[in-house]
């Protein structure tokens, strides 16, 4: 099945540094807006984890020519809906309004983007945000966790170490200047990717893009930030007790591999095959559905350049840590010994293939497919190939796979939460 | 300042159809992807449960996913994995509901698994103790957040008689206390035909939809009249206050409810525009960029009084609460940003809008109606939440309902509703 075969047909262009990506779909009233900036974690300096996030919040404070104040007004005046969340890799401002407005919308958002004012009085105020959000996860399971297991998983000074939020530190210490110097090195010094869907025709989506980003610079982008490659050598575990609290929350995993590396698709399905979902994956239906042992349970890989998280993660009271675990790394050593029937890869496949097409009922479906294929140049026939190449895996590739991901003796585990019961 | 937003097309009206079993049928064409949505709606949730049974709803919205005779455990979840489905269910105060979005052909298939849940659901005794630890485990998830262990204490305050004031979930002591006897005497009790209403939107003629969803749920006994509800809460004449304090959170919350109207009431548009004057429209993360030109806002986080706020007025069968909640910076002081919040409601509850601000008001509140409604899941679903309390028959009507707000409107909702008589606050205060 071609995915893209009925709800939308893509249009492509290019401003600057800036690829601009289009898939109109008939009827809709509204566009989403998916602007993908290179300037993650990925791109901070060594020991200066938060800087990107530090510098994404302050983009959308003022820019050169109006106010914070006012340029929030311009855009509720829109009425889009807009935010920026940072990642491993990218930073993307999401967005929606209704189509008419597009035009407007996208000079705004290219306002912040390309001209932010990055005044110290609005690089305070998210500043303070940010130290009360790191203060407010410390006492949150599921922060905690991550930001064990990262500890665990990533040597010091990986990019991924720290959580987006950053080292509190350097969110403390960050200067001005060093957050306009990452503006103007990472945001503006390297691509990004723009993707619109929903309602409107290609041609005026293009020229509205073009119109907004026309003083994004071209020419050869920033190098990227050289990574030495992390291993986890033995199976590290660490529990934190947070104060006050009922349940556990668990991460367990291990280090990804890049979207880019032709093994990734196969790691998707093998992904889904051992624990992605409560229901069509082995150890979710076990350890939720047989066992009542979690409220929620999955596992993600994460798409970016780099070793990104494979975890699974889970909500488990404390007396029942022990025994979820086991069990989830129990059927671990199902998949890692071929020892699941061939029907666990068809559903897997059957699901993976499935959702595309169900993401074809919103144009936040389409734009963050899309995005992802135009992030990581998956191809023009991408589309076409995809759900091909997720059907045509096979049970040897999913073994090898884990084998050569999941091991079963060489894990970070982080616990959070109560202390743990004998 | 123009405020235009498309008003939704005329085939968003459901075509409608009452099969002689009592259950309504509701459906609307959407043909950009070839997918339907299917949402079944039961009039039941907290509103119907008696102190004991708190959380009994809930817990049978989790047994209907454990097989009938006909489908036994698992296979509702294998079918619909193979679809890539996307499924779930929820409780609420005043219903429990069920979806599934699927690739058009199979709807067929999704609609004979939900006509076999609504009266062959096996609720076995077995199934019933391996779902508890579950339910348990999700209502201990909640109680690690300060925000759900707040909003509980106060809605318990807000609430001395309706049910509204047990919530959804239950105590993890009443959980404990649920046998599979309550369990199927209240699933008996409750899922009829004559007691739900099923919506379907997708990639089809509407017509066909409500023929297929016939065929399914047209062989069905009507069942018994659902018991009515019969506990109206007296008017409550002072404020009330409850603080948590405990070590599990970081932030302080202050909280504010104010005892509120029914989804039927005229107001109920204009109050969702005063939600919006409030707090914006897509709620007050630090990573929203958009309700930053909200009066809350400014008022708060523009000032570092907090980092969040976020406001909301419900859509319930029986009148009920319009809230507030400011998350506060670490060494956040609550009583002057409760102070701050209630100069706000104050002024806003007593002064004209200005034209601008309401312009603006008024085009987030449209235009945050018209996204949900681009895609196939959130059309269904919305429709079938205005129609859960009798908020509105359609989506148009809805929209026209809500453009019809006047910047009056807004201001005379804020009077009637921000009374300190019927104002209950809530602190969340960290223990270090």
């Amino acid at each position: 099945m071609s995915v893209a075969a009925r709800a939308f047909e893509l249009q492509r262009g290019a401003v600057g540094r800036l690829r601009v990506a289009v898939a109109p779909v008939a009827g809709l009233r509204s566009v989403v807006a998916l602007l993908a900036l290179e300037a993650g974690q990925w791109s901070e300096p060594e020991g200066r984890a938060g800087i990107a996030r530090l510098t994404a919040q302050s983009l959308l404070r003022g820019t050169t020519t109006r106010d914070a104040a006012s340029w929030a007004a311009a855009l509720d005046d829109l009425g889009a809906a807009a935010r920026m969340d940072v990642g491993g890799h990218i930073a993307v401002v999401s967005g929606q309004c209704l189509a008419p407005d597009l035009p407007a919308y996208l000079r705004l958002v290219a306002e912040a983007v390309l001209r932010p004012a990055l005044q110290p009085g609005e690089v305070e105020t998210v500043r303070a945000e940010t130290r009360a959000a790191l203060e407010e996860e410390s006492r949150n399971t599921r922060g905690v966790a991550d930001r064990v297991w990262r500890e665990l998983a990533y040597p010091p000074l990986h990019p991924f170490r720290a959580r987006p939020l950053g080292d509190p530190e350097v969110v403390r210490g960050a200067t001005v200047d060093e957050l306009r110097a990452f503006h103007g090195r990472e945001i503006l010094g390297r691509g990004g990717v723009l993707v619109l869907a929903g309602g409107i025709a290609p041609a005026d989506a293009l020229a509205a893009a073009e119109e907004a980003f026309s003083s994004w610079p071209g020419g050869p982008a920033t190098a990227p930030r050289a990574v030495p490659l992390a291993t986890i050598a033995t199976a590290q575990r660490r529990a934190e007790v947070v104060p006050d609290k009922t349940q556990s929350d668990v991460i367990l995993g291990w280090l990804g591999l890049p979207r880019t590396d032709p093994r990734f698709v196969p790691a998707r399905v093998t992904n889904m095959v051992f624990a992605a979902d409560t229901f069509a994956s082995r150890a979710g239906k076990v350890v939720r559905d047989e066992l009542g042992l979690a409220y929620y349970f999955f596992s993600t890989i994460a798409a970016t350049r780099g070793q990104g998280p494979w975890v699974v993660r889970m909500g488990v009271n404390p007396r029942n840590v022990d025994r979820a675990l086991q069990t989830t790394l129990a059927e671990l050593r199902v998949v890692l010994d071929g020892g699941f029937p061939q029907v666990d890869l068809e559903l897997a496949q059957d699901k993976l293939v499935g959702e595309l097409r169900i993401a074809l009922e919103s144009p936040a479906g389409i734009a963050q497919m899309v995005l992802e294929a135009e992030l990581f140049e998956l191809g023009l026939d991408h589309y076409e190939r995809y759900a091909e190449q997720l059907r045509s895996v096979t049970r040897d590739q999913v073994i090898e796979t884990a084998r050569a991901f999941l091991l079963a003796d060489r894990y970070a585990l982080a616990i959070a939460g109560p202390p743990l019961e004998a | 300042m123009t405020t235009q937003v498309a008003s939704p097309r005329t085939s968003d009206a459901p075509a409608t159809r009452r099969l002689d079993n009592g259950l309504v049928l509701y459906a609307a064409e959407a043909r950009h992807a070839p997918v339907v949505s299917l949402w079944v709606w039961y009039h039941v949730g907290g509103r119907n449960e008696v102190p004991g049974t708190t959380g009994m709803s809930h817990f049978l919205e989790h047994m209907l996913f454990k097989g009938t005779p006909a489908h036994p455990k698992g296979d509702l979840d294998r079918l619909l994995a193979r679809y890539g489905a996307l499924w779930n269910a929820f409780t609420s105060e005043d219903v429990t509901c069920y979806f599934e979005t699927v690739p058009v052909e199979r709807y067929p298939v999704a609609l004979e698994l939900e006509a076999d849940r609504m009266r062959n659901a096996l609720i076995s005794s077995e199934e019933v103790e391996a779902e508890r630890t579950v339910i348990v485990s999700e209502r201990e998830g909640y109680e690690n957040d300060p925000s759900f262990l707040l909003g509980e204490e106060l809605q318990a305050i807000a609430f001395g008689r309706h049910p509204y004031g047990q919530g959804v979930i239950g105590s993890k002591e009443e959980i404990r206390l649920m046998t599979r006897e309550g369990l199927f005497a209240h699933y008996r009790r409750f899922y009829a035909p004559s007691n739900a209403y099923v919506v379907l939107v997708g990639d089809d003629e509407a017509e066909a939809l409500l023929d297929r969803a016939a065929t399914a749920f047209g062989p069905l006994e009507e069942g018994e009249a659902a018991p009515l509800v019969r506990a109206p809460e007296p008017a409550q004449h002072g404020e009330r206050r409850t603080v948590v304090r405990r070590a599990g959170g970081a932030v302080p919350l202050v909280q504010l409810a104010f005892k509120s109207v029914r989804a039927t009431d005229p107001t109920v548009p204009a109050l969702q525009a005063l939600a919006v004057a409030l707090a914006g429209a897509s709620g007050g993360a630090q990573e929203a960029a958009s309700g930053r030109s909200s009066r809350l806002y400014r008022a708060l986080v523009a000032t570092g009084l907090a980092t969040e706020v976020e406001a909301g007025a419900g859509l319930n069968k029986d009148p009920f609460l319009f809230t507030i909640e400011a998350t506060l910076r670490p060494d956040g002081d609550h009583s002057a940003v409760e102070a701050r919040i209630l100069d706000e409601l104050e002024r806003i509850a007593h002064e004209p809008m200005p034209a601008e601000e309401f312009a603006r008001v008024r085009k987030q509140l449209l235009a945050a109606n018209a996204f949900p409604s681009d895609t196939v899941t959130g059309r269904s679903f919305r429709l079938g939440q205005l129609l859960s309390a009798g908020a509105a028959a359609s989506i148009g009507e809805w929209y026209a309902r809500l453009a019809a707000v006047t910047a009056d409107d807004v201001r005379s909702a804020a009077a009637a509703t921000f009374d300190e008589r019927s104002r209950n606050v809530g602190w969340f205060v960290p223990l270090s």
